[in-house]
């Protein structure tokens, strides 16, 4: 029971986002992994099951929406809550970010409390 | 049973099709003839025009990517100007795959960039910084810079950083400073520019 | 020695590197970096050598215009990395009797109702000790062996290395990985080399190939299983998309694709779908056209 710490998949193709997430998360007690495109994300969710995903949308190879479909799909099935992060909420992306089976959409730049916040409330049962 | 070997040449040299058949086939209800047929346009520039405008309706990802490794392969001012269009596409798909394919053609794509980086949409302008991340060019370093100094958006700004990243050296500093005074609402442009020049 | 020295004839000054280095890309997909600038000039002015030039342009100018004696090929031959051993990351044969076979046979209707054999692809296969790996594999350790027909097929753009992968001659360094058991029962030492049966070496088919060749890896249908490993490493973007869509279409839809443990389609082509097998990560071509 002791100091189980919550494991992270922090997805975006900016490394300055990442290394930005990634402390952010950190010192929020979870335990970070990165990946740079929604492929790697898939390969690295085949490998490990993490308790939440932080997802960019525009990335090279693969953008997040397809990314969150395939995490929900078949070939993954994790049943981790994701967030999903984008620029701007100008072109509908909310609306496509749950259809694809995102659990919560935040807009850049994210501020650093509101997303510690979230992330612990989305991992609740996860731990302390 | 067991193993078998066959020793014809798997039929390899069965003539390949010609340019306008494939063309054709560019309308196939069937993915796969499709997705062969944009491959099997490799280096044919009479395609070109035929290939540009299905880019866009193209529903199957496979053989977008395929019409798109062509395209990229030809390096022409046609096909840079068709193709950065898309940098505004709502279809985040359409637009990153067009930004990847842009940054791997180093020959047409300088032309454009002038006008990309002026653009008033800002979602064109980070998708620009993209572009020039990869593009293998010795302007790309400059262009970055000035969307870092001029940019009037911030994640504009946060993008060309992050593309400039790799290649960063203590002459950025004074730029990447200022940047940040240009923005101080901003956290995460603060964050990454103390990330960047330590 | 500086880069103003032309000595003999033979050494590249930075333009020529250049001029050659786009041609050579343009011709295989090969992109060499500065980094390898002193391999690559040593490798050119053996060929230049060896074809009688007396320097890098009339050697250059006749690779270009009319290629007759195959001085492409001889330079292909001798500028890439060629590699391998037997058993070489062995956990993908693993994979491949336990977990990838059984799916292709059950996928293919089962023993028994196969329309055609189980056909499997190395390439590159370099001196051939990957397919005759899974040659040996197959028959020593897979417990259908004896009732599905398997076409083992291995081909590589380097025909100096097909010839020696047809010869099958191997050193100690290549045959490390053997079982002794193995070594006993399918190869004869010959010297302080170790030639490989005539049983093993026949049910392997060679061709030579460009993997980034569209029109000629058209030739390369309905395979099974591809194993594309250790090449992909040395190609710029651009190449390696397109050897990726090649390798599709010479798929099944439900096809395997493995690539090299330090490989990923991830940097490469989303067209794949990645599969996690207990061994690792592998590739499959989606059923019916899309992910
Ligand atoms: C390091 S070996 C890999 C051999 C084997 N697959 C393994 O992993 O041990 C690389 C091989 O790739 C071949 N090769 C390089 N470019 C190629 C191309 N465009 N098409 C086909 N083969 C290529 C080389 O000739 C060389 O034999």
């Amino acid at each position: 029971m002791t100091e189980k710490r919550p494991k992270v998949l922090v997805v975006d193709d900016a490394a300055t986002v990442r290394l930005y997430h990634t402390t952010l998360l950190t010192g929020a007690g979870f335990e970070v992994s990165e990946a740079a495109n929604g492929l790697e994300a898939v390969e690295a969710a085949l490998n490990t099951a993490f308790d939440l995903f932080v997802i960019d949308v525009n990335m090279p190879k693969m953008n997040g929406y397809t990314c969150v479909e395939t995490l929900r799909s078949a070939t993954v099935g994790t049943p981790a809550p994701i967030v999903m992060i984008s620029t701007e909420d100008s072109r509908g992306d909310a609306d496509r970010a749950y259809a694809a089976g995102a659990n919560l959409y935040l807009v850049k730049p994210v501020d650093k409390d509101r997303l510690a916040r979230v992330a612990r409330m989305l991992t609740a049962g996860v731990a302390a | 049973m067991g193993l078998v070997r066959r020793d014809q040449q798997p039929a390899a040299e069965k003539a390949a099709p010609s340019a306008a058949s494939l063309v054709e086939q560019l309308d196939d209800p069937d993915p796969d003839v499709r997705r062969e047929a944009a491959l099997g346009l490799d280096g044919s520039a009479e395609a070109v025009p035929a290939l540009i405008p299905r880019v866009a309706g193209e529903t199957d990802p496979a053989v977008r990517d395929a019409m798109l490794t062509t395209l990229a392969a030809h390096d022409t001012d046609e096909v840079a100007e068709a193709l950065a269009v898309h940098l505004a596409s709502d279809e985040a798909s359409l637009r990153t795959s067009a930004a990847e394919a842009l940054a791997t053609m180093p020959g047409s794509v300088p032309a454009i960039i002038p006008r990309l980086v002026q653009d008033p949409d800002h979602d064109v302008r980070v998708m620009t910084a993209m572009v020039l991340a990869d593009l293998p060019h010795p302007g790309a370093l400059t262009w970055l810079a000035d969307m870092i100094r001029a940019d009037p958006h911030p994640n504009v700004v946060t993008a060309a950083i992050d593309a400039l990243l790799p290649s960063i050296t203590p002459e950025h500093t004074e730029l990447l400073r200022d940047a940040v005074h240009r923005f101080p609402d901003d956290p995460f442009l603060r964050f990454t520019v103390e990330a960047a020049v330590g | 020695m500086t880069s103003s020295t032309k000595t003999a004839g033979a050494a590249l000054t930075v333009s020529d590197f250049e001029k050659f280095r786009d041609y050579f890309y343009k011709r295989t997909g090969i992109q060499f970096t500065e980094s390898k600038r002193y391999f690559v000039d040593k490798r050119i002015e053996t060929c230049i050598r060896q074809a009688g030039y007396s320097g890098f342009a009339s050697w250059f100018a006749a690779l270009r215009l009319n290629d007759r004696s195959g001085l492409l090929q001889e330079l292909i031959n001798q500028l890439t990395v060629n590699e391998t051993y037997f058993l070489r990351e062995d956990y993908q044969f693993e994979s491949l009797i336990r977990t990838v076979l059984p799916d292709v046979l059950a996928a293919r209707g089962g023993v028994g109702r196969l329309n055609g054999p189980v056909k499997i692809l190395s390439l590159p296969c370099s001196t051939g000790e990957e397919p005759y790996s899974i040659a040996l594999r197959l028959l020593e350790e897979w417990d259908q062996i004896d009732h599905v027909d398997v076409e083992i097929h291995g081909a590589d753009i380097d025909s100096d290395v097909l010839a020696r992968a047809e010869l099958a001659s191997y050193n100690e360094r290549s045959v490390h990985r053997v079982p002794p058991a193995w070594r006993k029962k399918y190869f004869t030492p010959v010297g302080v080399r170790y030639q490989l049966d005539e049983g093993i070496r026949d049910a392997v088919t060679l061709h030579q190939i460009n993997v980034c060749d569209t029109v000629a890896m058209r030739g390369f249908r309905d395979f099974d299983v591809i194993f594309c490993r250790n090449v992909l490493i040395y190609f710029d973007e651009l190449s390696s998309r397109r050897a990726a869509e090649n390798l599709y279409g010479a798929l099944r839809p439900g096809g395997y694709l493995f690539l090299g443990h330090s490989e990923s389609m991830s940097r490469i082509s989303p067209i794949f779908t990645p599969a996690r097998l207990p061994e690792g990560i592998v590739y499959q071509r989606p059923i019916g056209g899309s992910r």
